[in-house]
């Protein structure tokens, strides 16, 4: 349906022509390469591959530099964010335009300057770290008064700094007692350690450092050669002047920002670059000329040839042929309406189809647009979505993904202002509205409506199935596998009706001569792949057996009452918490309002998600279930996807 | 008076509230346990990758209905609740409420450990971290459907 037509190429071309044959066709960007490296008879016909390492090497460099400066760069970044930066968005260029731009931009001397700068900073850092180390070393021995250098001069006596265990402090005191000549001093005291200064002369050293050892003293040195004091003054000015230091090579990274934007440009462009050399891993070479194939939309086959054309200098030979139908290797792109093209990315999470195969999301959008809003179903609800997202499509400069999920969004609300109009729910009550159906007193009226849709949902699937049977020439299938099981489960529901409703007799024999018939063409044709009888038969059974697996996805339908009740008597309780709170004064009125908002945007938050992954189940399961194949590989554009900016 | 007189006397309302608040109570506890799981293995993809919030978010909240699904079962079931009901009334609403009491604790749980293992599609591979909330909810079917069932068991007679 909308799978875009492919067409497949194969062009030789000479070696000199290829850099500039690749910069057209990625300007061109509908490309998708073959890599013929997977076919193996091309290398046993003398080809080799085309390879060239140095260039992507070359081109990764660049990348991790530029990603680099962005990251320093980022810090700086004044540009408008949130609600201002949404309205503004990406900038938008085309391939042309950014191709020129960064060729004008002399970005390399620029990087060099920032690896000096950093390095730079690097080197400030290990120095500021190296001086507070040394500060910290000196605070406890802020105290002492003296010459540090005169200390180490004694000739008579020895000098012992270091540390003792606090709580060991008074047993030294105590084991020191005998010795004459030995003076201790605690300068100062740290969480678990006491700093201390023992002076002692030559003869009593060794008794003295004996009863150091035995209460567990450190050693240690101040780290200094004039007074504590002052050279304490002194790594304070240098950790100040590295912080000068520090600010000015902050101040020139910072005098760049405006370069940003440029190398956010630089930053996507090289990722092109680098596809461009990737791809031509893809190619393969005889000495002097290059084979590549691939596959291009057939619409654009046109402007292929000319972006072909237009490049090459020498003769070239180019073949395109439309895609073969059963081919797996084509890529595929799908290509839908406005409406459809917001349902795409189900299909994509899904998988995409075969290219013999159908596309889906024309198939279900209707659906999941109905049952969505069914299971918001709150006309407040729809009109806040139908707000938000209107706003949002009018003033954002929304990237591609995105706006088409906004867009989803935005289609949804209507179908949740209507459910929400049928249910007479406006915020769960808060205006009272004439209800077509009352979710919370008619539920059973809404359940058989949910099972209807349910019913509804499965035959279409199933009608699409005997549709692709006679599209690919299978009318038999279409009845095997369709028509049997719609004269099976029409007559078991027309059968389970005649229980409990009056209908006449002769209902009731139709409907079991039906069911009776569908079910035998079931077992007879079911099983039809196998090659033995017995096998037939048994497959045929198993197919029947099936049956059991409808009745759950029956039931499985349920959940579009389910999800709307629940939805609605969460939004009434609150409502009833608001207006308790509303009873109680003017306090009571400006809390009311506050859970009244907070309350009901979570309601319509969780309402919201629960559609999406409720409606994308039945689509999945239920739905695809009954026809639809994935395994389909995407095409891919001849572009990065980028990140800073909009390609066009 | 004895106790079984008693009972029989007052124990309508007695067992019905017993039954409503069990829903309450257990849904409650198993939402909060599953939101709970899911919130811890997010916060560890959170530390590195702040930017996956939303999504983390998204599988965090999944195991939280059946929570409210307690909830609403429980608003519903305390409608049709009087002081003077019969000891086989009170039974009818409390057995009403069993599909959700055990239904939507364990359901949660369950939906909480795949929307952990989901989380790990979303910190290696976020573009099929959809993928995960999908698996997720295919647990929460049978929370719904225990819901349906007291919603129609609740609904279906008027005492």
């Amino acid at each position: 349906m909308a799978i875009v037509k492919m067409s497949n190429f194969s062009l030789f071309t000479f070696d000199s022509d290829r850099d500039e044959l690749l910069q057209e066709l990625q300007k061109f960007s509908y490309v998708h390469f073959t890599n013929l490296k997977k076919d193996e008879s091309l290398l046993e016909q003398g080809l080799s591959v085309l390879e060239i390492p140095k260039e992507i090497e070359e081109v990764d460099e660049d990348i991790k530099d530029v990603k680099y400066v962005i990251d320093l760069l980022k810090k700086y970044d004044d540009r408008e964010t949130g609600l201002k930066g949404m309205i503004k968005g990406k900038n938008s260029f085309t391939f042309e335009e950014l191709e020129s731009k960064v060729n004008n931009f002399d970005y390399h001397p620029m990087i060099k300057k920032f690896r000096v700068l950093s390095e730079r900073l690097d080197k400030l850092n290990q120095e500021e770290m190296k001086q507070k180390a040394i500060s910290d070393e000196l605070k406890p021995w802020k105290n002492l008064n003296y010459d540090v250098r005169s200390l180490k001069n004694f000739s008579f006596s020895s000098i012992f700094t270091g540390t003792v265990p606090k709580k060991l402090v008074e047993k030294l005191k105590k084991d020191m007692v005998e010795l004459q000549k030995t003076y201790l001093e605690v300068i100062s005291e740290g969480k678990d350690e006491a700093y201390i200064l023992g002076i002692t002369s030559r003869d009593e050293k060794d008794v003295f450092s004996e009863i150091l050892r035995n209460n567990s003293y450190t050693n240690l040195s101040i780290p200094t050669e004039t007074t504590v004091d002052e050279e304490y003054s002194i790594v304070k000015d240098k950790l100040s002047m590295l912080k000068e230091e520090r600010k000015i090579a902050f101040d020139e990274i910072k005098g760049m920002k405006d370069y940003l934007s440029a190398f956010e440009e630089t930053y996507d462009y090289l990722l092109n670059k680098k596809l461009r050399y990737a791809a031509e891993e893809n190619f393969m070479r005889t000495e002097n000329v290059n084979v590549i194939s691939g596959f291009v939309p057939t619409d654009h086959v046109a402007d292929f040839k000319k972006a072909v054309e237009k490049t090459q200098e020498n003769v070239f030979y180019l073949e395109v042929t439309e895609a073969d139908k059963d081919d797996e290797s084509v890529p595929i792109m799908l290509n839908n309406g406005k409406f459809s093209e917001s349902f795409e990315s189900f299909t994509l999470m899904y998988s995409l189809p075969k290219y013999n195969g159908i596309d889906p999301t024309p198939l279900f959008a209707p659906f999941f647009f109905a049952f969505a809003g069914m299971m918001i179903g709150d006309l407040g609800y729809g009109i806040i979505m139908l707000i938000g997202t209107a706003l949002a499509l009018k003033y954002f400069n929304l990237d591609k993904g995105t706006r088409l999920f906004v867009r989803f969004l935005f289609y949804v609300s209507f179908s949740t202002m209507i459910w929400g109009g049928i249910f007479g729910s406006f915020f769960g009550g808060v205006i009272p509205m004439k209800a077509l159906i009352n979710p919370a007193t008619e539920y059973q009226k809404l359940l058989i409506l949910s099972i209807i849709f349910g019913g509804i949902h499965l035959f279409y699937a199933l009608g699409i199935k005997a549709y692709i049977n006679f599209r690919d020439g299978k009318p038999w299938s279409a009845l095997f596998d369709t028509g049997f099981w719609y004269m099976a489960l029409m007559g078991g529901i027309v059968l389970l009706l005649t229980m409990t409703m009056p209908l006449p007799a002769i209902a009731k024999t139709i409907a079991t001569v039906v069911m009776a018939a569908g079910m035998v063409g079931i077992i007879l044709t079911g099983g039809r792949d196998n090659s033995s009888v017995a096998g037939k038969l048994a497959g045929g059974l198993y197919s029947l057996y099936g049956i059991s697996s409808y009745v759950g996805d029956f039931v499985s339908y349920s959940r579009l009452m389910a999800l709307g009740l629940s939805g609605g008597f969460i939004s009434v309780a609150i409502n009833m918490m608001v207006s308790m709170l509303f009873a109680k004064g003017i306090i009571g009125i400006i809390f009311g309002v506050v859970v009244f908002i907070g309350g009901q945007a979570f309601n319509l938050f969780l309402s919201v998600l629960s559609a999406y992954v409720h409606t994308s189940r039945l689509t999945y399961v239920e739905f695809f279930g009954k026809f639809y194949e994935g395994g389909g590989k995407g095409f891919k554009l001849f572009r990065n996807k980028s990140k800073y900016i909009n390609l066009e | 008076m004895n106790f079984g007189q008693m009972l029989i006397a007052n124990g309508g309302v007695l067992i019905a509230t017993l039954g409503i608040v069990s829903a309450v109570i257990l849904s409650g506890i198993g939402s909060a346990k599953g939101v709970g799981m899911v919130g811890e293995a997010a916060t560890g993809i959170i530390i590195e990758e702040p930017e996956k919030f939303g999504r983390s978010l998204v599988l965090q909240l999944l195991p939280g209905t059946q929570g409210l699904y307690g909830f609403v079962i429980g608003l519903m079931a305390m409608g049709s609740l009087r002081v003077d009901m019969t000891l086989v009334e009170g039974f009818y609403i409390f057995l009403a409420c069993m599909p959700i009491v055990f239904v939507e604790y364990f359901s949660a749980i369950y939906q909480a450990r795949v929307s952990v293992a989901g989380l790990t599609i979303l910190a290696k591979n976020e573009e099929h971290a959809t993928k995960g909330i999908i698996y997720a909810v295919m647990v929460e079917t049978y929370a719904l459907l225990s819901f349906v069932m007291s919603l129609i068991l609740l609904s279906a007679v008027s005492f």
